[in-house]
């Protein structure tokens, strides 16, 4: 029953799957970048789908679920490494049903389905989050943490706090419906 | 703050009624649905206060590797794998081999870690911490608990346990046998729960036993005090226990040592201190079970302790509220019942602060500043003092049926929490009073189609009296018929309104017990009595109506909704038009 979030029309691209892609957010490579749906990125957002692995053909970059959110002004990075004298990226994977904070950068390898992660944190290069985590907001996860399923990180560097309650599942996926549902353009009148 | 509605376990009090939401320890007795579960024996309201829990499963939090739980005690509930914990700052290292040794020639191309040379040392990516410093390194990058093991057991610390270990073995399997034996020839110890007690019992009195020795210049341990009160044959048991112990005799003597720091040593130490890092915060000696150094320089890296899934039972009738799935990141349950299940989730909202928050989303439209609506919506949901305010009371239904749901709001007397300066005038009348409809409504059932219905159009649909009603009706506001009373159907959502009458002089928050009581068309052929009586939550006075009918249930529980914060008087109100 919250009220809803309003946008201009003209600010947003609407897909046919029903993805909400801001103008003022910056897209890098698109044609490495899968949006899975029903997914949102807001202003100022920056998806590195440019930073590829190297070598032929066609290479998925970062890949996001259905439901998700990706926040105000944030940065969706795909992690590096040198492994073997090889500089290379390697694919970042983001599952259904995740909401990222403002301002957070992310670097993961894995982000699981119903995660939660809050506004202002650093997710650090390589991190797997499992299903129904939930990052606290201004959370500082290192680089290779497992974050593991049904767990509440916090702090900096980030650590577990806590479980989180079973229903987790069902609470994230009605709320990132609902968000879903909140967020519409202004109406036509004005 | 937003208005909420928290539910409430009666776990904590013998009556089905709940305290009064004004005393700072009701909090304990009430929690968000979510965390709530449902016995459907009990046919009643568990929190995570009262379920008793079980471990199903060990997993490491870092490998995710599920332990056996013959191995847990094995490995001191510590992954035996490859996964350590920065002791400065618990975070999980990683394994980094040596850099390449400096050649001499400007060869900068060749990246760290391109060559995987030994030796390899622990390496923390937040702190920089790395093993060297402790002169910890490993020969091959695998395995690496297993190369540690040979530090770890030659430790003294963990000799000493080994040792202790030892010399209880014997006694602790004698006596849990006995005490197995024992709890069968008792009669009262009746449930599976109760033998179990007697079993830890006599553990815990092995300890307390080996506590109870005569220390030189400790005080004398008196368990008698404590475990005579609650369990009656632990006393006895102790004393019997106590004679069969042989004593024990540690390898060190730790006051001719001074190995494991105190004393001059540390006296030196600290004389000479520079820096507040070079001693080891409690924090970081905290974590560590062994003996915990007292200089940052000489912290060993630990394993990382192990997690565990539970299943979780009724108190009462230890019947299974949930059961995880064995996988240890599986998200799903074998078993999973919770509130959120049967009972009619309810949201609150204030619609004069939704609306001050809508106007300001708009007008500050594309400007993307969340942090500012968040602000003035804090500040425009703030209740003033002698005024009158709607409130809205979303209640959806889980269930298959259709639910008839009765509100209340028990009278309260408020007399105690938020009149500080005890003026005895304020503290005879409730600074504030509520109005609920009287009558009851239904709420139609759940359907999962609905889920997928395009709800745009929900919002805004009452708002225009309810914002003219703001301007100052101090007397009363049951005329209005608008605003008390069923609002709006839609799927399995019905909203109601209610209205909250604030006393000029009133303060503090407004907080009430609200009593909802639904009835439902059961489909199970279960006896009726099994909602009365046993299950505290639900008042015998619906039930009765429950009796007659044996396909209609009646279920009650206490909510407690907080409006907010109320705004003195005298306070300047800077706010009040929006």
């Amino acid at each position: 029953m919250e009220p809803p979030i309003y946008y201009k029309r003209s600010e947003y691209i609407e897909t046919d799957t029903g993805n909400k892609v801001s103008r003022r957010a910056t897209i890098a490579g698109p044609q490495n970048i899968i949006l899975g749906g029903k997914t949102i990125i807001a202003n100022g957002a920056i998806i590195r789908g440019d930073l590829r692995r190297t070598g032929p053909g066609h290479a998925v970059v970062i890949s996001l679920g259905r439901y998700c959110l990706i926040g105000v002004d944030c940065v969706m990075r795909p992690p590096y490494k040198t492994y073997r004298g090889n500089f290379n990226y390697y694919p970042m994977k983001i599952g259904d049903h995740v909401h990222i904070g403002s301002n957070t950068v992310v670097e993961a390898a894995q982000i699981g389905n119903y995660v939660e992660i809050g506004k202002n944190c650093v997710i650090g290069k390589f991190t797997i989050i499992k299903d129904c985590a939930k990052i606290a907001d201004g959370t500082i996860i290192p680089p290779n943490t497992v974050v593991p399923a049904l767990s509440l990180f916090a702090g900096s560097p980030g650590r577990f706090v806590e479980d989180l309650p079973e229903s987790t599942q069902e609470m994230v996926e009605a709320q990132t419906k609902q968000y879903y549902t909140r967020f519409q353009p202004e109406a036509d009148a004005r | 703050m937003p208005p909420s509605i928290l539910y409430h376990c009666s776990c904590l009090s013998s009556s089905p009624h709940p305290p009064p939401p004004n005393l700072p320890s009701s909090s304990y007795s009430f929690h968000p649905l979510h965390t709530l579960f449902f016995c459907e024996e009990c046919d009643a309201v568990r929190c995570n206060r009262c379920v008793s829990i079980e471990v199903s499963s060990y997993y490491c939090p870092n490998c995710l590797f599920e332990v056996p739980s013959a191995s847990v005690r094995a490995e001191k509930n510590r992954c035996a794998r490859n996964c350590f914990m920065c002791p400065n700052c618990r975070n999980t290292l990683s394994v980094v081999p040596s850099d390449p040794p400096d050649t001499g020639d400007s060869r900068l191309s060749m990246p760290i870690s391109s060559l995987n040379e030994p030796p390899f040392f622990l390496y923390c990516n937040h702190c920089r911490w790395d093993s060297a410093e402790v002169g910890i390194t490993f020969e091959k990058p695998t395995g690496l608990a297993a190369q540690l093991q040979k530090y770890e057991d030659s430790a003294p610390d963990s000799l000493e346990f080994e040792r202790l270990k030892e010399h209880f073995e014997p006694f602790l399997r004698a006596s849990s046998l006995s005490s197995t034996i024992g709890g069968n020839t008792t009669a009262h110890a009746s449930s599976a729960a109760h033998s179990h007690h007697a079993h830890s019992n006599s553990i815990t009195a092995a300890a307390s036993a080996a506590l109870a020795r005569d220390i030189p210049g400790v005080s004398k341990y008196q368990p008698l005090t404590r475990t005579t009160s609650g369990r009656g044959g632990s006393g006895k048991d102790r004393s019997r226990n106590k004679d069969e112990m042989p004593e024990y005799r540690s390898r060190v003597e730790i006051s001719k040592t001074s190995a494991y720091g105190g004393g001059e040593a540390d006296v030196e130490l600290m004389d000479h201190i520079e820096t507040i890092g070079s001693i080891a915060t409690l924090e970081q000696r905290w974590v560590n079970s062994w003996i915990s150094p007292l200089q940052t320089k000489e912290l060993k890296p630990l394993r990382i302790p192990l997690h565990s899934k539970r299943s979780k039972r009724c108190p009462s009738c230890t019947h299974i509220l949930i059961k995880p799935e064995q996988k240890a990141q599986s998200v799903r349950y074998k078993i999973k019942l919770v509130a959120a299940n049967y009972l009619p989730a309810i949201t609150v909202a204030l619609p004069h602060a939704q609306k001050a928050k809508a106007e300001l989303a708009k007008k500050q439209l594309g400007k993307s500043t969340a942090a500012a609506v968040e602000d003035a919506s804090i500040s425009a949901s703030n209740m003033h003092a002698g005024k009158t305010y709607a409130f809205h009371l979303a209640l959806s239904n889980p269930l298959y049926d259709p639910i008839q749901v009765r509100l209340s709001a028990p009278r309260m007397n408020v007399s105690t929490a938020p009149v500080k300066d005890g003026s005895p005038e304020k503290a005879r009348r409730p600074p504030f009073a509520i109005s609920l409809p009287s009558s009851g409504f239904s709420v139609a059932a759940f359907a999962e189609a609905w889920e997928y219905e395009d709800d745009e159009d929900m919002f805004g649909v009452d708002d225009g009296d309810e914002f003219g009603m703001k301007g100052g009706r101090e007397t009363d506001g049951r005329g209005k018929v608008r605003t008390v009373g069923v609002l709006e159907r839609r799927a399995n959502v019905t909203l109601v309104g209610g209205e909250v009458v604030i006393g000029k002089e009133a303060r503090g928050d407004v907080k009430f017990n609200m009593l909802v009581s639904y009835t439902y068309r059961s489909d199970d052929p279960t006896p009726s009595e099994s909602n009365d009586g046993d299950g505290p939550s639900s008042t015998s006075k619906s039930s009765s109506a429950a009796n007659k009918q044996p396909e209609v249930k009646t279920f009650a529980f206490y909510t407690v909704v907080d409006l907010g914060h109320i705004i003195p008087r005298d306070e300047p109100r800077a706010e009040t038009d929006f």
